[in-house]
């Protein structure tokens, strides 16, 4: 059986519930809780019910997925349409490269200046780097971050020194010069130019991106977790596992970890639109994704030499872009709130 | 926590956007500022051997400023000997003064003595030319310049396994160059220069070269003493002769020069000395750029960006803006190479009909500002340019992918590949190399394209040995001086090869005595003879498909002053620019 604290500052506890032992923990209980409906709910249940219940949530969930969908089913829909995004359609631009028609049956949202290629399949394609890196570079940086923050927070001592020092290296970095050359270095580890087919380079240029927002995303995180490992790791619930010889391991995953889902949940919501936000602005600084991938960050740096003549061009991957992080940012904010029992409903 | 009333209006701005109806392209209603259909007047050949410094005033100009130039292009060398790319030839002629120079007079070159007294003298045989020079030119640091400087800058240039991007007539024309092989391997002796006083350069030649005083405006022949000869490391801080010295070389970025305090207007027909300093910066976008100049905030109201305007930018040059844009002529023409010794001739003329040029022009931002389509190898600024056209190497169409995939099956080569390099950070490079590849693949081909820094395009394209067998440099070529001998003889030789500067990389030993005896006529009777071998050469041996022929169309801030196309570069007279208050 594991113990779970409900809140931080130790006011309350009350032994956690299988959904076995409804009965026994009855008896347990020392005060009543608020209401006896959430009488038996683990925290993140909670936290779940009340986002299901706030409608802002559910909204940004949505957009959300819409995007996700849009980025998955992207063959689908320009199977649909009858296009791809690297057919050239020159013959559909005038000579200074604007293009001589506007959305119509053929191209839903008209073509590219210069290259007359389909600007819905660029779109529905350009979600994908947006979406993969972000969740990816997410993910992995949580994960690592968490790892690592429970090993530095939990075993103290020469292991704890030796990880906060990393820590603090990571953080001092500067990461723009570090993402603007770490594309060469790796290119040239991979085996040198002639070797590299655009396909090959344009992977290796994925993957470093990638690799670039997991080594700067990972180290805030681990301070996070890291602190409030330090501040758990003196409760008396964990004294008393090690007292008893529960291993380390056990003690990091089964006691420690459900304490700090709340802490991980926001920050890995939060961290979800600073990383599209990073995909894009590397993109469009050149670093990040170039041709033949087709991505928003591309988009928004070529378009803008167009805006005047060809605004769409230009609004589709901000809007892209800008409502899928409003729609992420939003969404973290909730779950914020509703991780936090001190919030008023 | 956010509250969502009802009325929270997130979708204001994208109203603003689509308020332009119409398409994009009926939205540029000022498409192109005025294009000059014709391609400019031949170049002249103009001489004034009587020019002396200080150069003509011009009107309005002032001293001081900062002038900022930015291009994407980026030169790889500023190596005095090794310089032969337009760019890095137009920017060394603000610190590196040379025997004879361009003078531009009313947009026309006119050839002038610069550190030489006078345009040469050559013997009865020809084969001796005599230049007497200046006395009393200073290096920037106060050293007087010697004759023996020259000398060795002339010797210097036959190390071309050091220089090998430089310039090589001196190799074909210049007595004993089969056996010198530059002062670090051969010494500092050879026949081929003499410094019998300290103000007079002989130069001996093994066959008759009666453009010599044109060659001599070439950074190669700048003075330059041996004790201060680096080496590679030399174009980190040369000796210089010019306006301007340097202050700072970061290779393939930026470079920063200051006004040298040592330079004598007075015995300079050519410069001035108004801007106090220059900052060349390469590599950026080049759209971006132009829109930085077009805008001209702050410092880039004093900066010129001197890669052709693009298309994009075109619409933008309205009013105002309409005095920013820089138009003028260009002896160059731009072409597709294919390495013939790699590329059967068959599956060359396959290509030719597989090439869609609609669309190259069209992704390269090509427009009728700045470019012609190009149907033979001289352009038409040059004597002895023909009207011709060899079916499929118009430089127009959209090419027949099914004919050139019919073609290649006869030939037997279906599949063949063909590899080249290109820009990997560069959009225009990406997109060009996409094309491409789709055109030629729709014609059976297979496609290897290497995508490299554009900082570094120039050394891959550069080296013949490389495992690609297209797009090799030259990319185009501009004439070196107004005539056909300027073309033939360094592009389509087999000693091109060698030298690093072929078109096609052909090695015909017919060929070759067809360019020698045409070579040796007396130069009123070249012009035509070069004209039909141009339509000999694509007909024959299609070493490169024609692209286009260039226009100079760039854009400038609006403080530039004095800013005139120097057509025989295709690019602005650096030397005469001011910064207008």
């Amino acid at each position: 059986m594991s113990s779970r604290l409900f809140h931080m500052d130790g006011v309350r506890m009350s032994l956690g519930v299988d959904p076995q032992d409804q009965v026994s923990s009855e008896a347990l209980v020392a005060v009543p809780v608020a209401s006896t409906k959430e009488h038996g709910k683990s925290p993140s249940r909670i936290a779940f019910d009340r986002l299901r219940k706030d409608r802002m949530a559910i909204i940004c969930a949505c957009v959300v997925l819409f995007f996700v969908l849009v980025a998955v089913l992207a063959p689908l829909l320009c199977a649909l349409e009858g296009q791809n995004y690297s057919d050239f359609h020159t013959e559909l631009v005038d000579e200074f490269g604007f293009p001589t028609i506007g959305p119509n049956a053929d191209h839903w949202f008209g073509v590219e200046p210069k290259t007359g290629r389909d600007l819905f399949a660029q779109w529905t394609y350009g979600a994908r780097p947006s979406l993969v890196i972000a969740f990816v570079a997410a993910i992995t940086s949580s994960v690592v971050g968490v790892v690592l923050g429970l090993t530095a927070g939990f075993l103290s001592g020469w292991v704890d020194r030796v990880i906060s020092w990393v820590i603090d290296f990571v953080l001092s970095l500067p990461y723009l010069l570090v993402a603007i050359a770490a594309v060469p270095i790796v290119v040239g580890v991979a085996g040198g130019v002639n070797a590299l087919s655009p396909q090959d380079n344009a992977n290796i240029r994925f993957f470093v991106l990638i690799g670039v927002l997991v080594f700067f995303g990972w180290a805030s995180l681990a301070r996070l977790i890291r602190g409030e490992v330090i501040s758990l790791r003196e409760r008396e619930f964990v004294a008393a596992a090690k007292v008893i010889g529960v291993p380390t391991r056990r003690v990091l995953f089964k006691e420690l970890l459900p304490n700090l889902v709340a802490p991980i949940v926001i920050s890995l919501s939060l961290a979800l639109p600073a990383y599209i936000v990073a995909e894009a602005g590397l993109t469009f600084l050149g670093v990040g994704l170039i041709e033949p991938t087709p991505s928003w960050g591309q988009m928004i740096a070529k378009a803008t030499t167009y805006y005047q003549a060809d605004p769409l061009y230009l609004w589709l991957p901000v809007v892209g872009v800008s409502a899928l992080t409003l729609a992420l940012s939003w969404l973290g904010d909730s779950v914020r709130d509703a991780f936090d029992p001190k919030t008023r409903r | 926590m956010i509250r969502l009333k009802g009325t929270a209006l997130i979708a204001a701005v994208a109203v603003i956007g689509l308020a332009a109806c119409g398409t994009p392209s009926g939205n540029n209603k000022q498409a192109g500022g005025s294009s000059s259909d014709t391609i400019g007047g031949a170049q002249q050949k103009a001489t004034d051997e009587s020019a002396k410094g200080p150069a003509k005033d011009i009107d309005g100009a002032k001293k001081g400023g900062t002038m900022t130039v930015y291009a994407e292009s980026t030169p790889s060398t500023f190596d005095p000997t090794n310089i032969y790319y337009t760019d890095g030839n137009q920017i060394a002629k603000l610190a590196f003064r040379t025997l004879t120079q361009f003078d531009i007079r009313n947009g026309k070159p006119v050839l002038v003595p610069d550190l030489a007294e006078d345009l040469g003298k050559v013997s009865a045989d020809k084969l001796t030319w005599t230049f007497k020079l200046k006395k009393g030119i200073k290096y920037q640091d106060g050293t007087p310049v010697k004759a023996e400087d020259f000398a060795y800058a002339i010797k210097r240039s036959f190390a071309h396994d050091v220089f090998d991007a430089g310039p090589t007539y001196q190799l074909s024309y210049f007595k004993d160059a089969d056996t010198y092989k530059g002062p670090y391997a051969s010494g500092d002796t050879y026949s081929g220069v003499e410094t019998p006083d300290d103000s007079t350069l002989v130069i001996h030649l093994k066959t008759p070269f009666p453009d010599l005083p044109y060659y001599g405006t070439f950074p190669m022949f700048t003075p330059i003493p041996k004790a201060k000869d680096t080496k590679q490391k030399y174009e980190q801080n040369p000796m210089t002769t010019g306006p301007y010295m340097w202050q700072s070389y970061n290779p393939g970025a930026e470079l920063k020069l200051v006004k040298n305090p040592n330079w004598d207007a007075s015995t300079d027909p050519v410069r001035h000395q108004y801007v106090d300093g220059w900052d060349f910066k390469w590599g950026g976008d080049a759209i971006k750029s132009q829109q930085q100049v077009l805008a001209s905030q702050g410092p880039d109201a004093a900066a010129v960006e001197y890669d052709n305007v693009d298309s994009s930018v075109v619409p933008q040059l309205t009013g105002d803006k309409k005095a920013q844009l820089l138009q003028g002529d260009s002896p160059c023409t731009i072409v597709e190479q294919m390495d013939s010794r790699k590329i059967p001739l068959e599956v060359r003329k396959a290509i030719a009909l597989a090439y869609n040029w609609d669309e190259m022009n069209k992704v390269s931002g090509n427009n009728s500002l700045t470019s012609a389509p190009a149907s033979s190898i001289l352009p038409p600024a040059v004597p002895g340019y023909t009207k011709f056209s060899v079916a499929g190497l118009t430089g127009t169409g959209q090419g027949d992918p099914a004919a050139a995939k019919a073609a290649l099956q006869k030939a037997g080569k279906l599949g063949f590949q063909l590899s080249w390099y290109y820009s990997n950070d560069s959009q225009t490079s990406s997109q060009l190399t996409q094309a491409r590849t789709k055109f030629l693949e729709a014609a059976g081909f297979k496609v290897k394209a290497i995508g490299v820094p554009k900082a570094q395009i120039r050394k891959y394209t550069g080296n013949y040995d490389s495992p690609v067998n297209m797009l090799f440099s030259p990319r185009g070529w501009c004439s070196d001086w107004p005539s056909g001998s300027s073309w033939f003889p360094v592009l389509f030789k087999t000693q091109s090869v060698k030298d690093g500067n072929s078109i096609g990389e052909l090695m015909d030993p017919a060929l070759d005595k067809k360019i020698d005896d045409i070579s040796a006529l007396p130069l009123d009777q070249q012009a035509g003879k070069w004209g039909a071998l141009d339509q000999d050469i694509l007909q024959t041996y299609v070493p490169a498909l024609p692209f286009y022929y260039d226009k100079m169309a760039i854009v400038i801030g609006n403080k530039v002053g004095g800013a005139v196309g120097d057509p025989t570069q295709g690019l602005p007279v650096f030397t005469q620019m001011f910064v207008k208050s």
